[in-house]
This record gives structure tokens, sequence and C-alpha cells, in this order.
């Protein structure tokens, strides 16, 4: 889960690579920020989870 | 943000289209970043090492495959991942060459290849690149020719540079390597610009060794390449050692001497493996990013006074240009001075030219998408026209 996390951020680093300087995102790369959040959140809660019960 | 003591956290690519010339090719895939997160520790490669222990036999992680895949890809017959390309060059040097021999280098070859030789005990004779900063193989017959002449031999081996540092021109690598194995020379293709950036065939160049640059070209952590071999060459460069020791006796079973026995051991190999279909499928699609580069030289060149020092039109992504008669004019009178082209590029998102530089200098557009490379484009276009330089376009 932690890798999990980490990658995820890590395909976000990608698309502000891919959008520098601007940043900003066209119709398929706001869906795929937004789907990347979202598993951003699911895994952060996962992380809480495992690591705090 | 910090990521260390007094290590800031590097977001240059993350903020910035970066034109530098030596670090697009470089830049990591996804995969590789993910990678080397996970395999960053020292001898992460090497949990799966079972006899005969030797780095290009380790199946997990798949290295031994890896090893084959290069192979293949650059229609060689085996393969050595290496510290950086100038440790390519080292290990050959360090094979062919003996105090006093003659090796051929270019005008246009890199320092690291002169070091290589200088380290072998070698003489550097340079083949002059013509007018149009081109190496030939008519110029490559004269100068061996000269070498015989000069010292009673031919040149032991030979280093032509596929894409030089210098211009970013392309050489005609097969017919130097024609024209060497005439005089029974060994020729080495210095790849760094090549491998991993557009499609490289070691056969169809002819050539004895392929040299590459994981850093530079291949999308891989630093100090990290490759070197390639023909099945003839391989059984010289990569032969194992046979040193024994005169009180315990041992023996190193495969180790190789030029490898130094084991390579790369880590994040370095495992950044490049990740990388390595990604950088396999791009070198497919240069056309691209030939047609940005064009982009923004067609806007370059519109500003008036400006040259293009290397071959036009460009076959590399990256140039070397000459201002001189447009920026640097500029620069006379701007307060300030040839930092404001640095400067100006910097508040529109780009980074990479040389700070200060008005004059001659170079810079390197692979990797960027469309919309960046029309964004450099225009920016050069907007700071010329800002700075009262004439645009034609």
């Amino acid at each position: 889960m932690t890798f999990q996390a980490i990658y995820t951020l890590t395909d976000l680093r990608i698309l502000l690579r891919e959008t520098a300087p601007s940043h900003e995102f066209d119709a398929n790369q706001k869906v795929q920020v937004q789907r990347l959040l979202e598993n951003l959140e699911r895994q952060v809660g996962s992380l809480k989870q495992e690591m705090l019960k | 943000m910090r990521c260390g003591n007094g290590i800031e956290a590097r977001q240059v690519n993350e903020l910035f289209i970066n034109i530098d010339p030596i670090q697009a090719g470089g830049r990591l895939t996804a995969d590789a970043m993910k990678a080397v997160i996970a395999y960053g520790d020292g001898y992460s490669v090497c949990d799966n090492c079972r006899k005969p222990n030797r780095l290009d036999y380790i199946s997990k992680p798949p290295i031994a495959e890896f090893h084959k895949d290069v192979a293949k890809w650059l229609n060689m017959d085996a393969v050595r991942t290496v510290p950086g390309a100038r440790r390519g060059f080292q290990a050959v040097a360090q094979t062919y060459v003996n105090k006093g021999d003659p090796v051929l280098l270019t005008t246009l070859s890199h320092y690291t290849e002169f070091l290589a030789v200088e380290e072998a005990g070698g003489v550097a004779r340079e083949i002059p690149a013509n007018e149009n900063k081109l190496v030939t193989p008519d110029a490559t017959a004269a100068k061996i020719e000269a070498v015989k002449k000069e010292s009673g031999r031919a040149p032991v081996l030979a280093f032509i540079d596929h894409v030089d540092y210098q211009y970013g021109n392309t050489h005609d690598v097969a017919g130097i390597a024609k024209v060497a194995h005439q005089y029974d020379i060994p020729v080495v293709c210095n790849g760094a610009y090549t491998v991993g950036i557009l499609p490289v065939d070691g056969k169809a160049l002819g050539v004895d060794f392929v040299v590459g640059s994981g850093h530079k070209s291949m999308a891989a952590p630093a100090p990290s390449g490759i070197l390639a071999a023909t099945a003839e060459r391989e059984k010289e460069v990569f032969r194992t050692t046979a040193i024994v020791g005169d009180v315990t006796n041992r023996k190193f079973g495969i180790k190789e001497p030029e490898m130094m026995g084991c390579t790369l051991m880590g994040a370095t190999l495992i950044g490049m493996m990740a990388s390595f279909p990604h950088v396999k499928e791009r070198t497919k699609h240069f056309d691209r990013d030939l047609a940005n580069h064009q982009t923004v030289m067609e806007a370059l060149l519109s500003i008036e006074g400006t040259e293009c020092l290397s071959e036009y039109p460009r076959k590399h992504t990256m140039t070397r240009v000459d201002t001189t008669a447009s920026f640097d004019k500029v620069a006379e009178t701007h307060k300030k001075r040839g930092y404001y082209l640095q400067s100006a590029l910097e508040e529109r998102g780009i980074t990479g030219v040389i700070p200060g530089a008005t004059k001659v200098w170079k810079f390197n557009t692979y990797g960027t998408t469309r919309k960046q490379a029309e964004h450099l484009a225009r920016s050069f276009v907007e700071i010329a026209r800002g700075n009262g330089l004439v645009v034609t376009a």
C-alpha cells in the first residue's frame, strides 16, 4: 500500500512534467488527475487503517 | 522543500521546460522513478544472485533477460551495462590500446574518448571534420594513411561519434567503419546521443562496438550506460579473469576484468531496465521529436541575425545556434547584460540555456510535447520582439 500511494504521486509528478510550465490540463488529463487523486485518497485511507489499527 | 540535510528537492522538470542539451534524453520515465524508489538500497538487485555470481546472470529481477533484449534491440551480440558511456570507452581502450599505439578519434570527439585513450597509453589522432562539421569516410581514409606514414602502422582502434556532442550532427558511421575495417581497425560507435533516442542498428552500421549512455539518452539514473559488442569482439573485451592469488590460490570465476566484476548493482540498473520498454518505443517515434524541434528552429531562425551552426535541416534535436547578431546585440545594452535571455526564458518557464550565453549556445528539445514545443517557439519570438529584434515570419 505504501508503494501504491507513492506510485500514484509519481504518476501525478509525470503529469506535472508533461504540462510544464503552465500545468494547464486538457480534458483527458483532467480525467486522469481526478482518477489519480481519488486513488490516492483511497490508498491513504487504507494506510491509515493498516498502520493505526 | 528538502529531501535531506541541505538538499533541496529538485523540481526543475516539474516547473520548467528543460532544454539543457545533455539532460533531455535522461529524464526518467514514471516506471523508472517507481523502480528507483523500490530499489534504492545499495545491493538491491543482488537478492537473488546465484552461481555463477555475475550481474548479467541474475534472473530476478530480469537482468539477464534485459541484457539479451538490449543486444537484440541494437542488433549486436552481447551487452554489458556500464557506469556511463565513458566506462564503455575505457573498457574497449584498455583491451586494444597499448603504450604508444595510435588511436583514431575525430575533431568532434567527446573528451572521455580522449581520456580512455590516454589512460591506456595511446596517442590521439583526430580525423578532421569538414567545413560542414561532418566527419567523412574520405577524411578517415586520409587520416589513416597519414598515421601509417607517421608511425609506420595503422591505428589500433577508432572512436566515431554517431551524433556528436558539439553540433548534434549525424556522421556516416557505416561509411567510416567500412574504411576502418579495410585496415583491420576495430570501430567503437559512440551512441551517447542516439542509443535510446532514435533507432540504432549496430550490424547495419558495421561497427564492432556500440556504446550508449543511460543517463543521457535512455531515461536512466546516472551513472549508467551500455557497451554492446559483436560476437567476435565479445570474447576480447568481455574476457573472463585468469588471475590467481599466490598465497590463497584464489580465482574469481567468470568475473570480467574490463567490467571490474559486476557493474550497476542497484538504482541505476533498475531505472534503466524499467525505462527500457518505453525507450524502445520512443525511438520509433523520433520523427515527432524532430518535428517539434523543427518548430523551435524555425522560430529561432525567423529572428534576424540568428544562425544554425549545426547541419540543417536538423536530423537530431540537439542543436548549436549562433545568436551573436541577434540576442547578443541586445545584451550589449541590456541592464542584465547577457543574463537577460536566461532571465526572460525563466519568466516563461523555460530553463537549460547556459546563464549568460547569448552568442553561441546549444539546446535540446527532445521529449517535449507539441504544446511545449510551441511554447518554446513562441517564447523565443516574443523575447526577440520585446527587445527590438526583427522577426521575419
